[in-house]
């Protein structure tokens, strides 16, 4: 083990201060942190809350619906990242509607999207834009080059969210939060520095390696007894405190802030992203005329107290019964991201 | 095969009149050709007292060539191995071939031509056959089955019921080469990587580890669900827990960089040239010495142990020294990346 | 969410850079950062190059604990 590794990992086994609740907003946290098990090497005061960070389970299942209909109503070519895929809609998930015959595309980037639409001028594209402000950047950059492509078979059917609704929705239900690195090198810090300056909410910057997941437990273990709110930047080599300036123009070119349904937290002011009236063209619920669907989950999931942190994945009635990582009712058990998912592959199935 | 150049199968070579007999003669006789493949109904062979172990597996795979092989080595591999795993050595193989009308001769010749030199490394002859032609989008190009029959050696005795605590586990080299590579044949996500199938016949390996001890207690060859649906099969079938240790467990550099880029596990890519070896600890470092003089098997490492505890569970030492639970197998890969 | 990976750039043509991850190649888009040069390091998510990291900042962390005792 790397000595730093070492050193962070005894500042952490050696913590004797009082109870703190982390919450990590990141759905790649999540996965890391169980991935590495770090829960194992925390002392029992400290605990840990999986947030809404993971694009997937926030995504609500009237989304799903929407693209369905496009693939199976209307021919059109859905091009999506493996993880929306299996993710329950009202009725039936991606990977049904592609086994009833819809045209389902794994993409890596929506750029390939915009590749693919242009390699197949026959066919309508449309990307399924989903993520947080790291991944927003790229769906706006495809509907550009498609602009300036002139191509008029491709689209985006977005459901882009933003994080400070969020942070402003959980601020009570942790101690100190562990911020999206990705998300910050995107925005910058300003946000996060006004939430510990004016509202007292502690929180960490960090990347994702095991270096410097375990240096941000050292280090906000170290703080946290000092009874101070606090903010640290403990991924300087990717977070910059403006951020990316390029990124944060691109989006406001093409997109405008709108109100956005949060599956499980219900519908948050000005948290989510659409594509503004002069791209509509690319806006596939303009395009198509996309009937409104409200969407249905099932009521005995637990999804949105998970993600509040108003309850673990294992007091959910259907975790590990009903609802399991191959036969999801929630979307938190689809992303290998989610909470409950991460608590089921990762915490002896539900022990 | 000049006269081939150009020509493509069609449903007539399959209905079992004279071009039949063209596609047979040009293509699978002019590599599969042995005294024992003959015109008649079946096969007749001899086999020496003892017992034999008897297998078959179908083979799809898209796209039917790719870096390190093609459909016809997999086929021939797919088979050799799960005999060798069992401590028997391949003896006779049948292969059924269904192609897809359209399905460019040269092609079906490289995968006979592919499936020969498989076959003569192995040790193994291709007794009986069977081909079929199906219409234009039936199939995928070509699918083929194999079935086949080895002669257990004598003392040696393998199964995925007979791990036990205190054995160590052992993978006979890098993990995830397969899967990888087909994924970046595919083209669908734009990677690139000097990443090759580890797709090959197995026999020679299963006989270096028998020549330092009959003593083994499971050999498995981890296929399409990886290393880490076979350690999950082989906890569940004999009720014993399973530590890795992440650090010790030999994957390729750019295989970890794909895993990277798409958010996938290699312990989830598929192998098909990689053993995973139980066997007593103390027979563990001659094992992993004298595999990796061997030609499959220049990475072999000890990648853990079987454990009492946890039985049925796969638990995986981290780099930072804790202990996690490896995600049971899932369904399809899904890469991961918002 | 956003898995990203540190990569470095090897090759650049018209706001496109070809970058490399422990052997993994992918074209990638360089329009967020300016003067993105072969040898740099980017932090890449979904096709994307979102930040430019330099090589020794991978101790910065470290030198943040190292503060701490």
């Amino acid at each position: 083990m790397k000595e730093q590794l070492k050193k962070a990992k005894a500042i952490i086994e050696g913590y004797d201060g009082p109870a703190v609740r982390v919450m990590e907003v990141c759905g790649t946290h999540t996965h890391e942190i169980f991935h590495l098990g770090v829960r194992k090497i925390l002392p029992p005061q400290v605990e840990l809350i999986s947030g809404p960070g993971c694009p997937v389970c926030v995504t609500p299942a009237g989304f799903i619906d929407e693209a369905i209909w496009l693939a199976l109503e209307k021919n059109v070519t859905i091009c999506t990242f493996g993880d929306l895929v299996r993710v329950p809609g009202s009725t039936r998930s991606l990977a049904d509607a592609r086994s009833l015959g819809g045209k389902i595309q794994m993409v890596y980037s929506p750029m390939d999207a915009f590749e693919y639409a242009k390699e197949h001028k026959d066919e309508q594209v449309v990307f399924l834009s989903v993520g947080f402000e790291t991944t927003t950047p790229a769906s706006c950059l495809s509907v550009k080059m498609a602009k300036e492509a002139g191509l008029t078979n491709y689209a985006l059917l977005a459901a882009n969210k933003t994080m400070p609704g969020a942070y402003e929705m959980l601020k009570d239900s942790a101690d100190v939060f562990l911020y999206p690195g990705h998300v910050n090198a995107i925005t910058g810090n300003a946000l996060n520095r006004k939430l510990c300056e004016e509202g007292g909410i502690s929180g960490i910057v960090t990347g994702f390696t095991a270096s410097e997941i375990l240096t941000a437990f050292a280090v906000l273990l170290k703080k946290f007894p000092e009874g101070k709110p606090f903010f640290v930047n403990a991924y300087p080599r990717v977070v910059t405190e403006e951020g990316s300036i390029p990124a944060q123009k691109l989006i406001k070119e093409w997109m405008e802030p709108c109100d956005s349904q949060w599956r499980g937290l219900g519908m948050i002011k000005n948290s989510g992203l659409r594509l503004r009236k002069e791209a509509q063209d690319f806006d596939a619920r303009v395009k198509f005329s996309i009937p409104k669907m409200e969407g249905r989950t099932s009521p005995a999931c637990r999804c949105g107290d998970v993600l509040q942190g108003k309850c673990r994945p294992t007091d959910c009635k259907v975790f590990g019964k009903g609802c399991t990582p191959l036969h999801p009712i929630g979307a938190c058990m689809v992303s290998n991201e989610g909470a409950c998912s991460a608590y089921y592959q990762y915490n002896s199935r539900g022990e | 095969m000049d006269n081939l150049k150009g020509k493509t199968v069609s449903l007539a070579h399959g209905a079992g009149g004279k071009q039949t007999s063209e596609l047979i003669d040009q293509v699978f006789k002019a590599h599969f050709a042995n005294p024992e493949l003959t015109s008649d109904d079946a096969a007749v062979l001899k086999m020496k007292e003892g017992k034999i172990a008897f297998t078959t597996d179908g083979f799809i795979v898209s796209p039917s060539e790719f870096p390190g092989g093609n459909i016809g080595k997999l086929s021939i591999c797919g088979t050799v191995n799960d005999l060798s795993c069992m401590g028997a050595k391949p003896l006779y193989l049948s292969c059924a071939f269904v192609i897809e009308e359209g399905f460019p001769m040269e092609k079906l010749e490289a995968i006979a031509a592919a499936m020969e030199k498989t076959a003569n490394e192995a040790g193994v002859k291709i007794v009986a056959g069977d081909t079929k032609v199906a219409g234009k989008g039936q199939v995928d190009g070509v699918f083929i089955t194999t079935t086949g029959i080895g002669e257990i050696q004598e003392g040696v005795e393998t199964s995925g019921f007979m791990a036990k605590p205190g054995d160590a586990v052992i993978v006979s080299g890098d993990i995830g080469r397969h899967g990888c590579t087909i994924l970046l044949a595919r083209e669908d996500f734009g990677i690139d990587a000097d990443v090759t199938s580890d797709c090959a016949p197995l026999w020679g390996t299963v006989q270096d580890i028998l020549s330092v001890t009959k003593d083994v207690h499971v050999i498995r060859d981890a296929t399409r669900g990886g290393v880490g649906t076979v350690l999950y099969e082989i906890a569940e079938q004999s009720k014993t827990g399973i530590r890795l240790n992440a650090e010790a467990i030999p994957v390729q550099d750019s295989v970890k960089g794909v895993c990277g880029m798409l958010g996938l596990e290699p312990l989830y890519l598929a192998c098909e040239g990689r053993l995973v070896i139980f066997a007593p600890k103390e027979n563990a470092e001659a094992i992993v010495a004298k595999l990796r003089e061997g030609k499959y098997s220049s990475e072999a490492a000890i990648i853990g142990e079987v454990t009492e505890e946890m039985p049925g569970r796969v638990v995986v030492t981290t780099e930072i020294g804790a202990e996690t639970l490896l995600p049971p197998p899932g369904g399809e890969l899904l890469p991961r990346i918002c | 969410m956003c898995v990203g990976l540190p990569a470095k750039v090897m090759t650049m043509k018209d706001g496109m850079a070809v970058v490399d991850a422990s052997g993994a190649k992918r074209e990638v888009s360089a329009e967020l950062i300016e003067n993105l040069e072969p040898g740099d390091y980017v932090m890449v998510h979904a096709g994307i190059a979102i930040a430019k990291i330099t090589e020794e900042d991978e101790d910065e962390a470290e030198d943040l604990l190292e503060g701490l005792l």
